[in-house]
């Protein structure tokens, strides 16, 4: 399903949506431009799961974890792989290692080296369509 | 006291070895990796590969710098956050193995807190080197910028700090990074958009600056990223001066946002010193605006050498001279954690 934001608040609106139905165990791809609102997004879930640790963008630390306050979710795991220029430093970074029943992770870029590269549980697909308004495909 | 200082938070291993008298610092040495020749190929992204590489690159560092029963060091000091949880490891667990094995005092430090302290070390060409060092007096406002943050920080002595703002999406650094991606730079994009910047017009477009209307000190280059990203999509063909002006309106609406906010802390809070700290203090437009509105203001800006402004060790060591002057700042070597989130106290 493909929705249309008009503000950080709606983007927001559709994250926390979208984080009911999470179970935890969920590895969650984020593709899209610069700008798109992939980061936006993955706060309003942070939020939507009692998260008080402030989500920023992961560009440089290239994986940010924030511990939450839920039932089935105690950790967000948040990875960028914007910054990466050789494939074999994915395999380093050993994501599956954070893989765990209480943890949902989200991946920024994780198509920088092309397709397939993650086993996804979502792609969420994110399009910057003018400068209020983005497109977001569940 | 000699204090050896590791730093491996994010893309860099790092070591230093600082000695400090009083308030005086003289760095011994300071190493950082990726400025190794025969090592270029380890440096760059990914801490946690490079954490491998880094495993073994560092014992050969420390080899040849320190003698093998750690005599002469008085204290370890080692980066035990922020950053990213694999990397800072490599760091943590070298310091607690050194600690355990001389029997020396570990003392853990927070990234940022030797951003902060860099302002502390000696330029390496003093033109009177006899004199003492100026160092910053307390309270002191510092703005640190760097490609993972930017937050403005009230010192109001050693080890007491208050934050008073921050970015809540974009760290400046990143911003320059990726609208430098925008324009078909080179990596690093914070220098190449200096350099573009020098032929362009700042006033050709005005691009957002995030926050300035909001009394508080926090920042956002998020929206100012996608401005820049839908004005070059708006344009048709970019000619080579548009870039430029692209370039030097950007440049100046994150430099206005960062010294109006720091200024607009230094009425509120009325420091006797401003510190600027992190790569981004490279940038020559934010520096000579920053030191003429301190000057104004009758505030001394300090501004660390460029190479304690990028990660390195040497600033962890000062920082980590500073809290051994008190040993409740000492932690046992077996319980001390890389802690990714860590904050400043």
């Amino acid at each position: 399903m493909t929705y249309e934001t008009h503000s950080e608040k709606e983007t927001h609106e559709l994250a926390a949506r979208f984080a009911a139905t999470l179970r935890g165990g969920e590895l969650i791809e984020l593709v899209g431009d610069l700008g798109s609102g992939k980061t936006t997004f993955v706060r309003g879930v942070a939020e939507a799961l009692g998260c008080k640790v402030k989500v920023k963008s992961p560009t440089f630390t290239v994986m940010n974890e924030y511990p939450v306050d839920n039932d089935k979710i105690k950790k967000i795991v948040h990875a960028d792989f914007y910054r990466f220029e050789d494939p074999a430093h994915l395999e380093a970074l050993a994501l599956g290692d954070y893989s765990d029943d209480d943890t949902v992770i989200f991946v920024e870029w994780p198509d920088i080296f092309g397709e397939g590269i993650l086993t996804p549980t979502h792609t969420i697909n994110f399009e910057f369509v003018d400068e209020i308004t983005r497109k977001i495909e569940l | 006291m000699k204090v050896i200082g590791i730093e491996t938070s994010c893309d860099e291993t790092a070591i230093a070895i600082v000695s400090g008298h009083k308030n005086q610092l003289k760095v011994e040495k300071s190493v950082v990796l990726s400025q190794i020749q025969t090592h270029r190929q380890y440096g760059g992204v990914v801490p946690e590969v490079a954490a491998r590489k880094h495993i073994e690159a560092i014992f050969p560092m420390l080899e040849k710098e320190i003698a093998k029963d750690g005599s002469g060091i008085d204290v370890i000091a080692v980066t035990a956050g922020p950053g990213l949880a694999p990397a800072l490891r490599t760091g943590v667990e070298t310091a607690k193995t050194l600690a355990w094995l001389w029997g020396k005092p570990l003392v853990p430090v927070c990234h940022l807190e030797g951003h902060i302290y860099a302002s502390w070390l000696p330029r390496s060409k003093r033109i009177l080197p006899f004199l003492p060092i100026t160092t910053p007096k307390f309270p002191a406002l510092c703005l640190i910028v760097s490609g993972g943050h930017s937050e403005l920080i009230i010192m109001k002595g050693h080890g007491q700090f208050e934050r008073i703002g921050e970015t809540l999406d974009d760290a400046a650094g990143e911003a320059f990074d990726k609208v430098a991606k925008m324009l078909g730079l080179k990596y690093p994009g914070g220098p190449e958009i200096a350099r573009l910047a020098i032929r362009g017009d700042k006033t050709k477009f005005d691009f957002p600056r995030g926050l300035l209307d909001r009394q508080n000190f926090d920042f956002s280059f998020s929206g100012l990223k996608t401005s820049v990203l839908y004005t070059l999509r708006k344009m048709n063909l970019v000619s080579d001066q548009e870039r430029a002006n692209v370039a030097a309106s950007f440049q100046e609406a994150v430099v206005d946002v960062l010294v109006r906010k720091t200024m607009r802390a230094a009425k509120e809070y009325k420091p006797k010193s401003i510190i600027l700290a992190g790569g981004v203090a490279a940038n020559i437009q934010l520096r000579k605006r920053l030191q003429k509105k301190g000057r104004e203001a009758r505030i001394k800006v300090f501004v660390p050498p460029f190479t304690y402004s990028l990660d390195n060790a040497a600033m962890i060591a000062a920082a980590g001279y500073f809290r051994a002057q008190d040993e409740k700042n000492f932690v046992e070597p077996v319980s001390l954690s890389a802690d990714p989130n860590l904050d400043l106290i």
